[in-house]
């Protein structure tokens, strides 16, 4: 982001905490962080940078990272919705794709849609899959659609009509009718936010922009009215699921853009910090309370999904979104979550979590389950009296109690158990890494490792082991990696469209060049200077599934096309061993996403300053080295170019680092700590 | 242990996206008309990725049949089968593929893939059919053969299977697709043997199958005991016959379920017919669900429940009867169990549904590209309600699992139809209840090009889904042709190759499932929510519901 001469400041509002960076006027790394205030978030955002310490008039940009718009719906507290579509087909969005995941539960429930029948209207019109009209819009039939949406007091419309994708214009005209008849009332086409074929995913798309769009509108101006309140008059963004940052202004126009607006900031980051250590392929964890989020970053580039859901599960469909988010795998394995047993007697860990309320065991504030945290106290790897800094004693007996308990339905001691509850979870925060690299065809092996989150640094070196990986880095303050990470997002917009067709130099220069002006278009006008990327989503004839392949830069040419048929051919092979380098291949989809870097960050990092006093204590390594005398040593003894062998702990106040027995860790220029094995 | 259980589901998970992902055929990559799996040394299955709920099974009886065949499989070599009354058949359309995985010279594992493929020969395309009265009929048939020796694909077996197919490519590139995915199973089995060691991982597939049986007989132990019996009927067999009556008496004792189908009707004319192993999944798919619809699938899981149903009936039929339409006769045999169930088991079982695949296939010309196109397709309809809920509208049948309807959008594009409806069907009275059932869809196909074809494969199309404790039955399946000139063929639950024009609307239209307790109890609230959304009609409302409007 911005640095310029004053501060530039991010947000990251999360479920417990509001985490603020912010680099000062002297490039200086500031950190500060307040609980969230679920009844008013600004008050939490302003108590931040009012425990920052920043001066307000030297704020030359504020990034903010929202759950605001994921809160929304999974509470379901969003604008009173009604849908506009085709005749015929105002029930695609309750039939939705009519899947079963949960294959054996007999008694399913599907997820309930977002929008009731009773507000869900049809209009006479047709277009064909070719743009075609087929039939033209009875434009008279919106007057009994207004005045019962009137009458039901509706706050919202989504408007899909089929083959938006393919010509607007119907849902257009609707739009501008309905805009000029209900001004109160907001109204997204889905050809606003989607120009992808499929009209399910397209509607439920539009339906949930419409849904949340109010609640967004408020939240984004109240925080803008108290944040010019209190003195900062700087440029305001907003993180994009993108990983990309866009003005409040184009954030209120496209809401659910802002869908995973808090964790992608993290993926970003670790890519900003991959450039800065000369590394392309940066395997990212994020450990939280409650999950683990794992991303694989190539060549520099974060992937991104133009298809993503909410709330699917391996039993329910969820709600899928046709938004570009980057490719994040979520599994429940946190620090806070819990152990137990089945009736056959095996360990299980997780997906259900303590949260920050009872929390663990060890917490002392009433919880009973042991959790991860409580194992990994029992295990000697956290401090009983630096856990956040000092901030929250820990209570240890509470947490071998718990994991006694556990082992005695296993038959085992608390100090077993608690090494089979390490065991357990770093193996599920491993599948997660592999799910992000193995299962599409990448190799572990081949990429640096970036591990941040609350207990990030806890379980890096352990999972470092388990996949092969040969350079771990522990970012400066990994609990506020995401918020550093909106500091250094880009600018970005992304156009996405389906085209479908084969390999034509003259349509697909056409449509690419299309995309590019329109996202070029997205743009906020601050964006210095842009770079385009081009991608195709390409299959076998035949085939249904797509594979997305980067153009190269240049002219649409035979040659170009030829160049991307091969490199299809490759990561066809690559991702599922297989190839057809004979078939006809056709183009699917298109994606252009143009991308603004601001000047590059630098930052001076100062350690934050520990208390000193720490001793050596037992920690259980298990596997690696059983039971071992370590030192402890504060984060500030490893300046840079200082190394130290393994075993030993490193504390600092939000987090604790662990080095297993025959791994070195060293401070680098960055303030990174960086974990390789000693041999 | 309960790493290397993880991963070997992990294995799983991994070959199942590899197929998904690489598969030319659309039954595969979007109906997800497959399963993989990995089992021990011994055919024993240990992890299965499945997409529908079917082929609870065939994996393991098609590993122990190919260790049975060949003595001396050997690293690299595949066996390939699609034969429907051998282990883990069900019709010439699913074909299975088995690869041995050796560690160090030893058998450590077996990797295998059960999927469909969209042509193997046979009288009509797609290689099913309504009409059929032999297997020969149905397509080419592969009982057990070598595909790959030593990792070399048999040249002259190829030549034999593209020669008896009309998408060679096609059945080619399913071929490979299968192969490919066993590859990335061995690949990850040899990669937990390097790590923990062979003798790790066999102890850990034993340890598989010894809790997934303690923990099945503990689930059994919580069932309701007693015997419970259930009747019912398969419309028609496609060529003329039937109805035909099939029984159950299904008995819970403290530590095992039976399950016996004696009296069931004999094998018939037309395709409806399955073999044993096409009985076993669909009854399975039942225990699964009363017993834990979580816990993953072994072949121990099922040791304490059995079957028994005797040879030659429409659930255990013999070469050469025709079991094109195999599905249907499975998940009549589901359906079966489960009627008899539900009464005793209302939270966890619903009442009955549309429970059809409703098979469907539309050949027609592209309008726009003039090249041949075939739709297939199952559809979506309505299912049971239970103690605890309304039954929900528009989902895929129980055959089915992890299955999405085709787009609309998508569908004009590729098949050069025109779609003019796809909706609910609001059948008056139809599966009303305490708890209703849910609705069923109407899905309209405008034909556009000057000729085309209809099979479609519509079961309960005489019987109407089942209500349960007083809730009133759903509606039937069935299909009707408008043609151009205003006139109309059907209803009509089965067809093959009925001929289309241009200007001909199809209608496919699936029924309401079951409703459970009586209507008169439903809470009044809930039936004006009902009316406004229109999911029931006021006439509906006033005389089934005696709701005062």
């Amino acid at each position: 982001m911005v640095a310029g001469r004053g501060s530039a400041l991010a947000i990251d509002i999360g479920g417990t905490f509001t985490d603020l960076a912010a680099i000062d006027p002297s490039g200086r790394l500031v950190l500060a962080k307040t609980d969230t205030t679920p009844r008013g978030l600004e008050e939490g955002v302003l108590a931040a940078v009012e425990t920052s310490g920043l001066a307000v008039e030297d704020v030359t940009a504020f990034v903010h990272g929202t759950t605001v718009v994921i809160n929304a719906i999974t509470e379901r507290r969003g604008a009173r919705t009604a849908l506009v579509t085709t005749r015929g087909f105002r029930d695609v969005l309750e039939i939705g794709r009519a899947n079963r995941p949960d294959l054996y539960n007999l008694a399913y429930a599907k997820p309930e849609p977002f929008v009731p029948r009773r507000l869900r209207f049809e209009l006479t019109e047709r277009m064909s899959y070719r743009g075609d009209v087929l039939v033209p819009l009875v434009e008279h039939e919106l007057d009994v659609v207004i005045a019962a949406l009137r009458e039901l007091s509706v706050e919202a419309v989504a408007i899909c009509l089929l083959h938006a994708w393919a010509n607007p214009d119907h849902e257009h005209r609707v739009a501008q009718l309905l805009e000029k008849s209900l001004p109160d009332v907001q109204i997204v086409a889905s050809h606003e936010v989607s120009g992808e074929w499929r009209e399910f995913e397209r509607s439920n798309t539009a339906v949930l922009s419409a849904f949340v769009k109010p609640i967004v509108s408020a939240y984004l101006s109240g925080l803008r009215n108290r944040l010019r309140g209190a003195g900062i008059e700087a440029p305001l963004y907003a993180m994009h699921s993108s990983g990309g940052v866009c003005s409040f202004e184009r954030a209120l126009a496209a809401p659910i853009t802002l869908l995973e607006s808090g964790p992608v900031a993290g993926v970003s980051a670790a890519a900003a910090l991959g450039r800065r250590l000369g590394v392309g392929n940066v395997l990212t964890l994020d450990i939280g309370g409650t999950t683990a989020k794992a991303s694989a970053i190539r060549g520099g580039r974060v992937r991104i999904s133009t298809l993503h859901h909410i709330a699917r599960t391996p039993t329910s469909a969820g709600y899928p979104l046709q938004t570009p988010v980057v490719d994040i795998v979520e599994i429940g394995a946190g620090g806070g979550s819990i152990a137990w047993t089945d009736e056959a007697g095996a360990l299980h860990v997780g997906p259900r979590s303590a949260g920050a309320e009872p929390g663990p065991a060890c917490y002392g504030r009433g919880g009973e389950e042991p959790t991860v945290t409580d194992a990994n106290l029992v295990a000697g790897r956290l401090d009983t009296d630096y856990f956040l800094g000092g901030a929250m004693p820990l209570d240890p007996d509470a947490g071998t109690a718990a994991l006694g308990r556990l082992g005695r339905t296993l038959g085992v001691d608390a100090v077993t158990a608690a090494r089979g509850v390490l065991r357990y979870a770093v193996a599920q925060m491993a599948r997660a890494l592999r799910l992000v690299t193995v299962r599409r065809g990448l190799d572990p092996r081949d990429f640096t490792f970036v591990a941040y989150g609350g207990a990030g640094p806890l379980h890096a070196a352990a999972l470092a082991r388990e996949l092969g990986v040969a350079r771990t880095v522990i970012p400066p303050a990994p609990a506020h990696f995401s918020a550093f990470g909106m500091l250094l997002g880009d600018f970005r917009a992304d156009a996405v469209r389906t085209h479908v067709g084969p390999l034509d130099p003259v349509a697909l220069a056409a449509a690419l060049a299309r995309l590019e002006d329109e996202a070029a278009a997205e743009l906020d006008e601050e964006a210095g200077a842009r770079s385009v990327e081009r991608f195709a989503q390409l299959r076998y004839v035949g085939q249904e599934h797509t594979l997305e392949v980067p153009l190269d830069p240049g002219e649409v040419s035979e040659d170009l096309l030829r160049r991307l048929r091969r490199d299809f051919d490759a990561a066809s092979d690559e991702a599922y061993a297989f190839s057809l380098p004979d078939a006809a291949v056709e183009v699917v989809g298109l994606r252009v996403s143009v991308a603004a870097s601001p000047d590059a960050v630098g930052w001076v990092h100062e350690s934050p300053v520990t208390h000193g006093a720490f001793r050596a204590r037992d920690v259980d390594f298990d596997q690696h080295g059983g039971i071992r005398r370590a030192d402890v040593i504060g984060r500030d003894e490893l300046e840079p170019g200082v190394s130290r062998d393994g075993p030993c702990v490193i504390e600092e106040p939000a987090t604790t680092v662990l080095v297993l027995p025959g791994q070195r860790v060293l401070g680098d220029e960055l303030g990174n700590l960086v974990i390789e094995e000693a041999s | 242990m309960d790493v290397l259980r993880e991963g070997f589901h992990a294995v799983t998970d991994e070959m199942f996206v590899s197929l998904q992902r690489t598969s030319q055929s659309p039954v595969i990559y979007e109906v997800l008309d497959f399963a993989v799996g990995i089992t021990d040394a011994s055919g024993q299955l240990v992890s299965q990725g499945n997409g529908i709920a079917g082929f609870l099974g065939p994996i393991g009886e098609a590993v122990r049949e190919a260790i049975e065949r060949f003595p001396d499989l050997g690293p690299g070599d595949v066996v390939l089968t699609n034969d429907p009354y051998a282990g883990a058949g069900s019709h010439l359309s699913d074909a299975a593929m088995i690869r041995p995985i050796f560690h160090a010279g030893e058998p450590i594992a077996f990797a295998g893939a059960k999927g469909h493929w969209t042509e193997v020969g046979g009288k009509d395309p797609g290689s099913w059919t309504a009409d059929s009265v032999e297997v020969y009929q149905e397509g080419l048939q592969l009982p057990f053969v070598r595909v790959y020796r030593g990792g070399r694909l048999d040249p002259d077996l190829v030549a034999v299977i593209r020669a008896n197919s009309r998408l060679p490519d096609m059945t080619f590139g399913d071929l490979t697709a299968f192969a490919a995915c066993l590859e990335v199973a061995e690949r990850r089995v040899l990669e937990l043997c390097e790590r923990y060691g062979p003798a790790t991982v066999a102890e850990a597939m034993r340890l598989v199958h010894e809790r997934s049986e303690r923990l099945a007989r503990a689930a059994i132990a919580r069932l309701p005991r007693g015997v419970f019996e259930a009747e019912d009927a398969i419309d028609d067999d496609g060529v003329g016959n039937g109805p035909f009556p099939i029984r159950v008496r299904v008995e819970i004792a403290e530590d095992r379920v039976v399950a016996d189908f004696t009296g069931t009707h004999p094998q018939v004319e037309g395709p409806v017919n399955c073999t044993r192993s096409g009985l076993v999944s669909g009854v399975r798919t039942v225990f699964k669900a009363i017993s834990d619809p979580y816990e993953p699938a072994s072949d121990a899981w099922f040791r304490p429940f059995e079957i028994v149903c005797p040879p030659g009936t429409i659930f255990t039929a013999q070469r050469p009867a025709p079991v094109a339409l195999y599905f249907e006769a499975t998940e009549a045999a589901t359906d079966l169990v489960w009627k008899a169930l539900a009464p005793v088991l209302p939270e966890v079982l619903t009442a009955g549904s549309f429970v059809s695949v409703c098979a469907t296939s539309v050949a027609c010309t592209h309008p726009d590209t003039g090249e041949p196109t075939l739709l297939v397709e199952p559809q979506a309809g309505g299912w049971g309600a239970n103690a605890r809920k309304d039954g929900e509208h528009a989902l895929v049948s129980v055959g089915d699992g992890e299955t999405f309807v085709i787009p609309v959008e998508v569908c004009e594009q590729r098949y050069g139809v025109r779609v003019e409806r796809f909706g609910f069907d609001v059948v008056e009275g139809a599966g009303a209840g305490r708890r209703r059932g849910g609705r069923g869809l109407v899905r309209e196909y405008r034909i556009l090009s000057d000729r085309g074809s209809l099979t479609v494969g519509f079961g309960r199309h005489r019987f109407p889904p089942w209500g349960v404790s007083g809730g009133h039955d759903g509606s039937p399946n069935y299909v009707e042709v408008v043609r151009a000139d205003g006139s109309t063929t059907g209803r009509f639950g089965k067809v093959a190759r009925l001929p289309l024009a241009k200007g001909d609307l199809v209608r496919l239209v699936t029924g309401t499932g079951g409703g459970f307790g009586d209507p008169h109890d439903r809470e009044p609230e809930l039936v004006a929510a009902d009316l406004a959304d229109e999911i029931v009609t006021e006439g509906e409302a006033r005389d089934v519901y005696g709701y005062a409007i």
